[in-house]
């Protein structure tokens, strides 16, 4: 696989292989994630110069049939129409990487199933026919996804190095260890000590802790590490005072649906006091 | 080893004094306390050990180890201003002995030296166990400062333990008066700070007591960001955007409380389990280190139980194991 990536001209004079073809792309979302990649102001022209950017929205945009190497996946599937589009895209790509929460969990908009429908009913869209509700749900509920750059937003340093491993063959690697690594490498006191709700200890990392540093504690955003200890945290939240509803919402806000059966977890014996 | 004598007032004078010609580096109390740059001697507080270790300053959180353009590799020469550090409790000298027999005596890494070198360590010795955490009573710590500070009431004695130390002492000489005090290695044991039993744990690592650790165990890495000896790393490079042939190689701290530690290619990870990660630390630290070097790597700072969300005491969990 790396070698068929294998595509920056760096030393190959006679016949440069071509350029990835990336696309981006938004469904449902509030198109944050993609501005998280035009905020890197500074190197974005040199970035775009490694790659052959197809696709942006407003920027540019291409036949529905194009091939792409990669194709930059911003949403979660919403209505009928995301999935169509998500679909054909899938057809024409090779890998697909979710760009930011919304793909890579759900995010906030996917709390709408924890909710009652009574809650959310008169919100939905009802004149327009073509607007055809579906369960919203990230985009690896429907398609194989290849990648994850999760966050909301997703941090523009990450899209950048994304970009460039992908450019010079070079696989790239998730952060996977919790928040929790880099906050306290960033010389931060934790937050669950001053008895703030943190969910460091359960999330991935790869933001540099960036909540934290401004006394903000973890929400939770980049979706739960493969490793975390689930009964404990909620033992600790529930030592601090928080009640069970409480928890339950703050774990669900942006990351519900890679936490299924939660509340079974709420049930096991931990032994701590904290 | 001589001894000086100080009077406590002049303590400051001293300090104030030193800053002149050095940077100062001591504790202050802020939202924890801390290892900072001291404007105003005023500041440095000594009622407590720091939150968080001095070896940041050594063993840097991140690196640059070099910077490469094609095959031209360029290594950087980092160069540290001439440094005093003042308000090092006992543990954490040990702490840094160890780093530098690690960083210097067994390899020679360049960039924990040239760090290190230009460095003073102003002792200061607890009169009492600074936290209820502390177990540095229990472990073979030796002396090891240019200077240490030993608190008398209204006067310090200060034993000059290196070359260096007496340098300080000649150059500041009239902060100092000469004295035939000495200090002996009884006053030398802080009390109330031996609360690991002294025991040897190799052949306890299937014991099931573990478990009472391992079960609220987060494995969030708090234990080894604080901890003065641990000095593990990872290596990552980055590109530049311009031109991707030129870009720099990083080290950055590392924790093998987390399984990314141990994943090498194809994905396989060594230390999968919670529980193998959770021991391996302790046993590199009280067991693993001594039997390569001689001496425990651990230092009884506490900092990794006062650190932990959850506060696993590993020290009980040694104590009661039968």
């Amino acid at each position: 696989m790396l070698t068929e990536k294998y595509s920056l001209p760096l030393e190959n004079k006679k016949m440069p292989k071509p350029k990835l073809k990336l696309g981006f792309y938004g469904i449902t979302g509030c198109a944050g994630c993609l501005l998280s990649v035009i905020f890197n102001e500074d190197e974005i022209l040199d970035l775009i110069q490694l790659v052959d950017l197809k696709a942006f929205p407003f920027i540019k945009e291409v036949n529905p049939d194009e091939q792409f190497d990669y194709v930059f996946m911003e949403g979660l599937v919403a209505d009928k129409g995301d999935l169509e589009e998500l679909e054909k895209l899938r057809q024409n790509t090779r890998y697909i990487v979710s760009l930011g929460a919304c793909a890579c969990t759900g995010c906030v908009p996917a709390y709408r199933q924890f909710t009652l429908k009574e809650n959310y009913e008169h919100l939905l869209y009802r004149k327009q026919k073509e607007v055809e509700d579906i369960q919203p749900t990230p985009i690896d509920a429907h398609v194989k996804v290849d990648y994850y750059i999760p966050g909301c937003p997703p941090d523009k340093r990450e899209i950048v190095t994304f970009i460039k491993n992908i450019a010079i063959g070079k696989e790239p690697k998730p952060y996977e260890n919790p928040v929790c690594v880099e906050c306290r490498k960033n010389g931060n006191q934790c937050l669950l000590d001053l008895g703030k709700p943190c969910l460091g200890p359960i999330t991935a990392g790869g933001c540099n802790s960036v909540c934290i540093n401004g006394n903000f504690e973890c929400w939770g955003c980049r979706g739960p590490t493969k490793d975390m200890n689930l009964p404990l945290m909620i033992k600790i939240l529930k030592e601090k005072g928080f009640d069970d509803k409480f928890i339950q919402d703050r774990m669900r806000t942006f990351a519900g649906l890679k936490l299924p059966m939660l509340e079974q977890f709420f049930n096991v014996k931990v032994n701590v006091k904290c | 080893m001589r001894v000086l004598k100080q009077k406590k007032k002049r303590l400051f004078e001293f300090l104030g004094k030193l800053k002149q010609s050095y940077e100062l580096i001591a504790p202050v109390s802020k939202d924890v306390v801390r290892f900072e740059k001291i404007d105003d001697t005023g500041d440095i507080y000594l009622e407590k050990n720091s939150y968080f270790p001095l070896k940041e300053y050594f063993f840097r959180k991140e690196e640059v180890l070099f910077k490469f353009n094609g095959n031209k590799i360029i290594v950087p020469a980092p160069e540290a201003p001439a440094r005093v550090f003042f308000g090092i409790r006992k543990c954490d000298l040990n702490a840094i002995s160890h780093q530098d027999m690690v960083f210097m005596n067994q390899v020679n890494d360049p960039y924990y030296s040239s760090m290190r070198k230009n460095s003073f360590l102003l002792g200061y010795h607890c009169n009492t166990a600074p936290s209820p955490f502390c177990f540095c009573g229990s472990l073979e710590l030796v002396d090891y400062s240019d200077l240490m500070f030993y608190d008398r009431g209204d006067y310090l004695l200060v034993e000059i333990g290196s070359e260096k130390g007496k340098f300080l002492a000649g150059k500041f000489r009239e902060f100092f008066v000469e004295t035939n005090a000495a200090i002996t290695q009884k006053e030398k044991i802080i009390p109330r700070a031996d609360r690991l039993d002294k025991k040897d744990i190799s052949h306890l690592y299937d014991h099931p007591d573990w478990k009472k650790g391992v079960d609220i165990c987060l494995s969030c890495s708090a234990c080894t960001a604080l901890c003065p000896t641990c000095y593990c790393f990872e290596i990552h490079d980055n590109v530049g955007t311009k031109n991707p042939k030129e870009g720099e190689r990083k080290r950055s701290w590392s924790s093998c409380q987390v399984q990314e530690f141990t994943k090498v290619a194809g994905e396989h990870v060594f230390r999968k389990e919670r529980e193998e990660r959770f021991k391996h630390r302790i046993y590199h630290q009280l067991d693993y280190f001594k039997q390569k070097n001689g001496i425990n790597l651990c230092v009884g700072c506490g900092r990794c139980i006062e650190a932990c969300p959850t506060r696993i005491d590993f020290v009980e969990i040694i104590n009661e194991m039968k």
